[in-house]
């Protein structure tokens, strides 16, 4: 449809741009190159995004209708499922607020949904976060013996 | 501004004010926050040469509730007088003729304030050994600062029938309604926050935004706590938590306070130094909030951006952050019981 470069391939472009000609040039302003820095993960953010958004929104569409107690098919259309799931997000709040989730199966089944969701979104925005965080846990089972039987 | 207007305009101020020939030798930026201008000025004054730090209002500032320069300067003139480290408050100017916003300058502290680097730097091992310590010991310092005494009746309290846990959790929610966010993930978190408050027991000062990044240190240690500008009325477990929140720690995330040290004997010395408890759970607690806080800030931050007045990449940035400080939320929920 169009043509060369891809989309990843235009993000990537302007990703060595920023490494390797802005990057040094700005190396002694420390403003500069902070954002810089900053504008690069940017663009590494936009590229996961592009990997991992349609997978998200199909599981996280599917754990709203597990969640709010209704089948809905997901809308084919990319533009019509990012606003359905936006609506679905309102009516969940309007649940929370309203105390539909307060007894203890359902708030368990909320909770389970929003780690995940926000899973998803660290997937996607920061997971060497998400790796950080699971490597600590594992030295802490560790020290703490767990794996040991203690 | 120019160091070159500033070179010259705060000269003639200074000899006004101090009443002896003032002259700049030199002005250098110095690596602020967002919303803040911070110089490095050297100067000759009354003969003796002085290092000095320039504090100046942007046109725009960070968050609402932070203080004016004015009430900054009064707030760390407390401060000192209480024998809490800071550095010392030297001249406040509110006349914005002289550099075209509120200032303040106060004395140079040697030492290095950006987080990271005092989280990992090889020299500055002995230091980071000391620090939980003498965070606890100034934290204990600053929560007993008579306000009534040092006239400090300026900073922000809880509004009507809130305590600092209801204050907190009501401008969280005012944020998001403001941003008109429907958030499951926060509506979430606000609930279970108001369902689980902790009793608030003691109003005093708190800093506000006492973490690792807000902290001078030198080979020696703290030499001074920064940032005066979050100054409110709250309860001291909330600075506590605060300063155990993980994005204060750096990449050292098993050390819960600020990356330098274990939480226990933190308290412990708090506790010491204060001659009060410290209910752990309630810091729990606070930690938990100032998560959810910090993540809403960040969104409240994006839209500085996004809303098209304040173009600016780090600020867009920051709304992806937000995912961090909400999953630390979960977290700690999660480990608190659901």
């Amino acid at each position: 449809m169009y043509d060369r470069p891809t989309l990843e391939e235009l993000l990537a472009a302007v990703g060595i741009f920023l490494e390797k000609q802005i990057g040094p040039l700005v190396k002694d302003d420390p403003k500069l190159y902070y954002q810089t820095l900053i504008a690069y993960n940017l663009l590494k953010i936009a590229e996961r995004e592009l990997v991992w958004s349609d997978k998200h929104i199909q599981t996280q569409w599917e754990r709203l209708n597990n969640l709010l107690e209704i089948d809905l098919p997901l809308p084919t259309n990319s533009v019509e499922a990012r606003e359905a799931l936006e609506r679905r997000n309102e009516q969940l709040c309007e649940r929370i607020r309203t105390g539909e989730h307060d007894e203890q199966w359902p708030r368990t089944v909320l909770f389970a949904h929003l780690l995940a969701t926000t899973r998803e979104q660290l997937e996607v925005a920061n997971p060497k976060f998400l790796q950080v965080i699971s490597q600590e846990r594992a030295t802490r089972e560790l020290s703490t013996g767990m794996l040991g039987g203690g | 501004m120019t160091p070159e207007t500033i070179k010259s305009r705060l000269s003639t101020y200074l000899t006004e004010v101090s009443g002896a020939p003032a002259t700049l030798t030199s002005v250098q930026p110095l690596a602020g926050g967002a919303s803040r201008d911070m110089w490095l000025i050297e100067a000759t004054l009354n003969s003796k040469a002085e290092k000095l730090v320039l504090r100046r209002d942007l046109p725009t500032t960070m968050l609402e509730q932070a203080l004016t320069r004015e009430q900054e300067f009064k707030l760390m003139q407390a401060a000192d007088e209480s024998g809490v480290k800071v550095a010392k408050p030297r001249y406040l100017c509110v006349d914005t003729k002289v550099l075209d916003a509120p200032f303040f300058l106060m004395n140079f502290v040697e030492g290095i304030s950006i987080g990271r680097k005092v989280v990992q730097l090889p020299e500055l091992e002995t230091a980071r050994e000391k620090l939980p310590e003498q965070m606890a010991e100034q934290l204990a310092k600053i929560h007993q600062i008579d306000t009534i005494k040092h006239k400090l009746g300026f900073l922000p309290v809880p509004r009507l029938a809130h305590n600092p846990v209801q204050e907190a959790i009501q401008q969280g929610r005012d944020a998001l309604k403001k941003l008109t966010i429907d958030h499951p993930a926060f509506e979430f978190a606000l609930r279970w926050a108001e369902q689980h408050a902790p009793k608030s027991e003691r109003t005093t000062l708190v800093h506000g935004d006492f973490r690792i990044g807000n902290l001078i240190v030198n080979e020696q240690g703290l030499q001074a706590v920064a940032d005066w500008e979050f100054g409110h009325m709250g309860d001291p477990h909330e600075e506590l938590g605060y300063c155990c929140m993980r994005d204060w720690r750096f990449g050292m995330g098993k050390r819960r306070v600020g990356g330098v040290g274990d939480r226990e004997p933190f308290l412990s010395a708090y506790e010491r130094y204060s001659g009060t408890r410290v209910d752990r759970k309630t810091v729990d607690y606070w930690e938990f909030l100032g998560n959810l806080r910090w993540a809403i800030i960040c969104m409240s931050q994006a839209n500085r951006h996004l809303s098209g007045r304040e173009p600016n990449v780090e600020l867009a940035s920051l709304g992806r952050r937000s995912a961090e400080m909400q999953f630390e939320m979960l977290k700690l929920i999660e480990q608190m019981g659901i």
